[in-house]
């Protein structure tokens, strides 16, 4: 893995205790259970959370830039100190903490889609549909690929794609390790996560196969990324 | 001098202005005047000022580079190692791109909003490109070209941005992966 490049340093350094096996072999009782699902469906438990809740809801109707401090305390139904004092600094930590709550809950539930299948073929299709589907319903990153593209671009375009591969890697590697060799397992691993990448924010519209629907999912996976690896496949580890 | 030629000419110049200056400091008077022409001249060619300017120096440079990548996989004979060859040069010469390397790190946000504009038509042309390739291929049975063109297209710019666990370096790994993730599910001697 190459290093890290220094304008990446401020991204959410994400906390994968729960969910993200560091190593394989540890098989299935190392991926836990998913905890977490985006504020924008769940209810806000949390003070901390109900402000993510309406930092979601000011950026898709505002977008990041026009989207204040002001905007989203009274979008919280609290006060402006609240804010501060739930996360000091302001705005660029809330948006952080935003961002980072909704990389994890996209990561848990995709997970779950995953965990759900028990084929090689089904865990794929499963992670694709998911993945791409929740990135397409989230409406703040609709918004804001749309209307701010520059905001996202960061972490999407040339070396700044690196920390979400290798975090995507991380965390699902070793579930396609149930059915494939270290090696291969990460490489279709970091392979998945640049699909939906491109798929979701690169002319999504414009994609020869709709990756939204579970279907199309599944019959992209068994043309064109399974065929590689299908020889590789070892006996389903329990 | 001829409508093309005088457009180019504006065009290197904007380059050497972002060159010195950078995007943000690139005013269209510097334009004019690395160019050698009057400010209203320039307007007449470039009626949305600045902005167009930029954002057409943007897409040509982008443009000159494919055509180099272009080049350099001319000669490779079939798919699979115009693949290779695109990514082990494209991924370089992104890398060793020194404009647009300055720029990444001084001006990311500003650069990655121009070239975005340009994504959208430069994935049209690789996956036109890709797919006039399948026609010399022997194609697995059912595959739809215009399908598989998109897949391998789209892997295609994500590793040219970013080589994640796989050095683009090593041309033997790099062969490695076009047969595992682009064309195994395609071509009919794709390894399977």
């Amino acid at each position: 893995m190459r290093q890290i490049p220094a304008y990446c340093q401020q991204m959410p350094v994400i906390d994968l205790s729960d969910g993200g096996p560091t190593g394989r072999g540890g098989a299935t009782d190392t991926i836990g259970a998913p905890t977490s699902a985006s504020l924008l469906v769940a209810p806000a438990a949390s003070l901390e959370q109900r402000i993510i809740a309406a930092t979601l809801r000011c950026v898709s109707r505002w977008g990041v830039a026009k989207s204040t401090l002001d905007d989203i305390a009274r979008e919280a139904g609290c006060s402006r100190a609240t804010v501060y004092r739930v996360f000091p600094g302001g705005k660029d930590v809330v948006l952080l903490a935003t961002a980072r709550h909704e990389v994890e809950a996209l990561l848990s539930d995709v997970a779950a889609a995953a965990d759900g299948a028990t084929t090689l073929a089904g865990t794929v299709t499963a992670s694709l549909a998911t993945a791409v589907r929740w990135l397409h319903d989230h409406p703040a990153l609709q918004y804001l690929a749309e209307h701010e593209p520059e905001v996202i671009l960061p972490w999407i375009a040339f070396d700044g794609l690196d920390p979400i591969l290798a975090l995507v890697t991380t965390y699902f590697a070793p579930r396609l390790g149930r059915y494939l060799p270290e090696r291969e397992a990460a490489e279709l691993a970091e392979a998945l996560c640049r699909v939906v990448v491109s798929h979701a924010f690169e002319s999504a519209d414009d994609a020869a196969i709709d990756l939204t629907s579970e279907q199309e999912a599944g019959r992209f996976a068994d043309t064109f990324l399974l065929p590689g690896y299908r020889s590789t496949t070892v006996h389903h580890r329990s | 001098m001829t409508g093309s030629d005088t457009r180019s000419r504006v065009l290197v110049a904007c380059l050497a202005c972002v060159e010195r200056w950078g995007l943000a400091k690139t005013s269209l008077e510097a334009v004019a005047q690395e160019a050698g022409v009057s400010r209203a001249t320039l307007y007449r060619w470039f009626p949305g000022g600045r902005e167009q300017v930029i954002s057409e120096t943007v897409t040509w440079e982008v443009a000159r580079f494919f055509t180099r990548v272009e080049a350099v996989v001319a000669t490779a004979p079939d798919l699979t190692a115009k693949l290779v060859e695109g990514i082990v040069f494209g991924h370089r010469a992104i890398v060793e791109h020194r404009l647009l390397q300055r720029i990444l790190s001084t001006e990311r946000e500003a650069l990655l909003a121009e070239l975005s504009e340009s994504s959208l038509l430069v994935l049209g042309v690789i996956r036109a490109y890709v797919q006039e390739l399948l026609r010399g291929e022997e194609l697995r049975a059912g595959i739809d070209p215009e399908e598989a063109a998109d897949h391998i297209a789209r892997l295609f710019l994500s590793y040219l941005g970013s080589g994640g666990r796989w050095d683009l370096t090593d041309r033997d790994e790099v062969t490695r992966l076009v047969r595992t993730q682009f064309v195994a599910g395609v071509l009919d001697d794709g390894r399977s």
